[in-house]
């Protein structure tokens, strides 16, 4: 099957599978990692290793094309690259900023239908109501079974299994994965921030052997990066309006504005896992999350520890273990 | 004659001026004044000689008094925030509106070198030397010291760069209510759609534009609730008409000033010119004064064949505009002549349609804004520019921590490069280049050398 992928929360998977595609949500490997793009100073890492993951190692799959939003701004130049650099058509979809009114959600849908037509071009089916309604069934059941999954993995491994519904879909993960509740075993931390990368998601690990447990992933590429669960009547009704409804209203991000709604669910969540501290995750040259670590410190009565993540991992493997376990000895 | 002078010799002429009978306005009197307020930048810029310069100079350097002086005469002020001469056209058809542009306060940091701890207080809120100098601004509303707290403030979203949306936002949680109005990035028509052709040659869905339509009738609406009038479309016509009027000044002037076989203005005075247009330095109708002066005086000078600069300076087109000011004096001193330019607004400059409804005319220009479309379409209109005005070289002036910055002069310097076979240059100007003063001078005295010795083979 031919495969679609993109990274940015905003695009509905489910819109894609239902042209009889795969989409694939991807995740790079590592930050800083040697590609076609070079480092460039005031790049964010996130980006350069998007752009180098899409340049490399994407287009020797089925991968037939790619997504980019206009979430950040960085990623929507980054479209110019792989315009220009890369032979995978690529796909500009304009995500609002303001999400209070009318005419922005309805740019949302008619972004959705100009996808749509793209994604025909690529070798995408037409498809029917009852079709979409079929898949986005599909994918609540899968993300419901994954946040029900919450309370019997690690937070490693629920990061995993987010990152594994994203790059290939609900398919056999679905009710596949049952187990006991785990205690919490450690001062109870949330992270916040942008998306991860792969080989990043061994700070889960770092917090639980410094004696904490990240209980909220607020991460894009985690809990806070998943849609909510869709309200079944109305896709009956009118299937693309419930997704367009599901993804543009009900994922809170830095990107808003106004961003009032991720405090509002950042707020509502750390009250309900207890949360006493925060690992606040940045990309160095991300200044949509960048701004709001002052904010966030400013908001909350929590300690907040503020890791950058530049393009040196090995530098930064070094640095992060120190700074969490230093992070949790004050908070043991 | 036509002469570059420093702030000293500027006080010297001013009293010479002023004695031979110069008509100068209310807000005018020797440069040398505004060090007093601070401005000590001032003490190490060069200057035009001419009446028309002064008055320009002074204009630009007491906006904030016009600020006040506005407020105290019951009129609302506006901030239009991330808007690049398109809202500041809708404020000033209501007579008691004064649109101002706080974003400009990316300069007082260079302006003032330093001195007032903007930047500092942007540290303190989280707002780093990561973020593009405009940072400064968050000092700025903070201390209530370089413009009076607006009445009303509105900021694009969506094309922009992150750094201003994320300063905005973090304004925004300080307690400043903000209208947040939305700007699509503009992408091409596709076959089957309805397709319009923007003011300065880039094209656009319809749907585009009926949307951006709907996001300024909002603020239209806003504009209206804070005035207590109506904005019609007879006002909004001839606001439009005004603007339009800035805006053919300035055409002629960059036209005479990029093209005429002696450099009739420096470089500094075109660039403080040019930015008149995003917000008329909160006074439309002196920002008409002003300009039509300074295109007096270029073509005076062009008529008599005298102007700057050596006949045979590198003629280079120049991307972004520079956060230190002093810099355009140095690119000068290294044997560059400025023939084009592209600050980031170069759809301010064009003309506004006049035969379209006006909302949907400005819908249009602010589609139009080259930072809202790709960098590519950015880069075949500087590639345009670079054509008409027979610019020999490119330098891209990197801005410190935008966030467009990073990936767009690469994509910019190889198009150039590909379709017009001229060598381009990317530096990077921080608010105050003093400390990078020999290396920015070697990098352009080799640009200036590069274009000479590509005349001679």
């Amino acid at each position: 099957m031919k495969t679609i992928i993109y990274t940015c929360p905003y695009v509905p998977a489910e819109w894609i599978a239902a042209h009889g595609l795969r989409p694939s949500r991807v995740m790079p490997a590592a930050v800083g990692s040697t590609g076609p793009l070079a480092r460039v100073e005031g790049l964010c890492p996130f980006v350069h290793s998007f752009i180098n993951e899409v340049l490399t190692i994407l287009p020797q799959t089925d991968t037939c094309g790619v997504i980019v939003t206009t979430v950040c701004d960085q990623m929507r130049r980054a479209f110019d690259i792989l315009v220009r650099r890369c032979d995978l058509p690529a796909f500009l979809m304009n995500v609002p900023h303001t999400w209070q009114s009318t005419a922005a959600q309805k740019m949302y849908v008619d972004e959705l239908k100009r996808l749509s037509r793209f994604l025909i071009r690529l070798g995408g089916k037409p498809f029917s109501n009852d079709t979409l309604a079929r898949v986005m069934l599909e994918y609540d059941d899968a993300r419901a079974s994954i946040l029900a999954a919450r309370s019997y993995l690690s937070a490693r491994q629920y990061a995993q299994l987010i990152a594994a519904f994203g790059r290939d879909g609900p398919g056999m993960m679905l009710h596949s994965e049952t187990g006991a509740s785990l205690p919490i075993a450690g001062v109870p931390l949330a992270i916040v921030g942008g998306p991860m990368v792969r080989g990043d998601l061994d700070i889960f690990d770092i917090v639980e052997q410094s004696g904490g447990q990240i209980v909220l992933d607020a991460a894009e590429t985690g809990e806070r990066g998943l849609c909510p669960p869709f309200d079944r009547r109305r896709i009956r009704v009118n299937p693309l309006v419930e997704l367009a409804n599901a993804y543009f209203n009900g994922i809170p991000d830095a990107s808003r504005r106004p961003n009032s709604e991720l405090y509002n669910w950042l707020k509502r969540e750390f009250l309900d896992r207890a949360v006493r501290g925060i690992i606040f995750r940045r990309y160095v040259w991300c200044d949509t999350w960048h701004a709001e670590l002052g904010r966030l410190k400013d908001w909350i009565d929590l300690p907040v520890l503020d890791i950058d993540v530049g393009g040196d991992s090995q530098a930064h493997q070094h640095r992060v273990p120190n700074r969490i376990r230093s992070f949790l000895e004050m908070l043991l | 004659m036509p002469g570059q002078i420093t702030l000293q010799e500027w006080d010297q002429r001013y009293e010479q001026l002023r004695k031979a009978g110069l008509h100068q306005p209310d807000y005018s009197g020797p440069l040398s004044r505004h060090v007093e307020d601070g401005d000590t930048r001032l003490l190490k810029l060069r200057y035009d000689n001419s009446a028309a310069a002064l008055r320009l100079w002074n204009f630009l350097l007491t906006e904030e008094d016009r600020l006040h002086k506005a407020r105290a005469e019951g009129k609302k002020l506006v901030g239009t925030m991330k808007d690049l001469g398109t809202i500041p056209v809708m404020a000033y058809s209501l007579d008691n509106l004064v649109a101002f542009y706080p974003d400009g306060a990316w300069w007082i940091p260079c302006v003032m070198e330093l001195n007032t701890g903007l930047l500092k207080i942007a540290d303190k809120l989280g707002i780093d030397e990561s973020f593009c100098p405009v940072r400064a601004m968050l000092g700025a509303f903070l201390t209530g010291a370089h413009f009076p707290i607006p009445d009303l403030l509105t900021c694009s979203v969506g094309a922009t760069c992150d750094d201003f949306s994320a300063i905005a936002q973090r304004l925004n949680g300080l307690g400043y209510p903000i209208l947040w109005w939305e700007i699509p990035h503009r992408h091409p028509p596709e076959p089957d759609e309805a397709a319009v052709k923007l003011p300065g040659g880039f094209s656009a869905p319809k749907s585009q534009v009926e949307f951006v339509e709907s996001q300024l009738q909002h603020i239209k609406t806003a504009f209206e609730d804070l005035s207590g009038q109506r904005l019609d479309e007879k006002k909004l016509s001839t606001g439009i008409k005004k603007a339009n009027k800035v805006r053919t000044y300035l055409a002629e002037l960059r036209q005479l000033a990029f093209t005429a076989p002696q450099c009739p203005m420096p470089a500094l005075e075109m660039l403080i010119a040019e930015m008149l247009a995003i917000h008329f330095c909160s006074d439309r109708n002196e920002t008409i004064v002003v300009l039509k002066g300074l295109l007096e005086e270029v073509k005076a000078r062009v008529r008599a064949g005298i102007g700057f600069l050596s006949p045979d300076a590198a003629r280079i087109f120049w991307v972004n505009p520079v956060a230190d000011l002093q810099v355009m004096n140095l690119f000068e001193d290294c044997g560059g002549r400025i023939c084009g330019t592209e600050y980031l607004f170069t759809h301010a400059l064009d003309a506004i349609p006049q035969d379209l409804p006006p909302t949907e005319a400005l819908a249009q220009m602010a589609l139009a804004d080259p930072m809202v479309g790709s960098s590519i379409d950015r880069a075949s209109r500087i590639c345009n520019d670079v054509r008409i005005f027979g610019a020999e070289a490119l330098l891209i002036s990197r801005i410190p921590g935008a966030s467009h910055c990073a990936l767009e002069g690469q994509i910019i310097g190889e198009i150039v490069r590909d379709k017009l076979n001229i060598p381009v240059v990317e530096l990077e100007v921080p608010p105050l280049t003093d400390s990078i003063r020999p290396a920015l001078r070697t990098r352009l005295e080799a640009l200036v050398e590069t274009v000479r010795a590509r005349r001679k083979k």
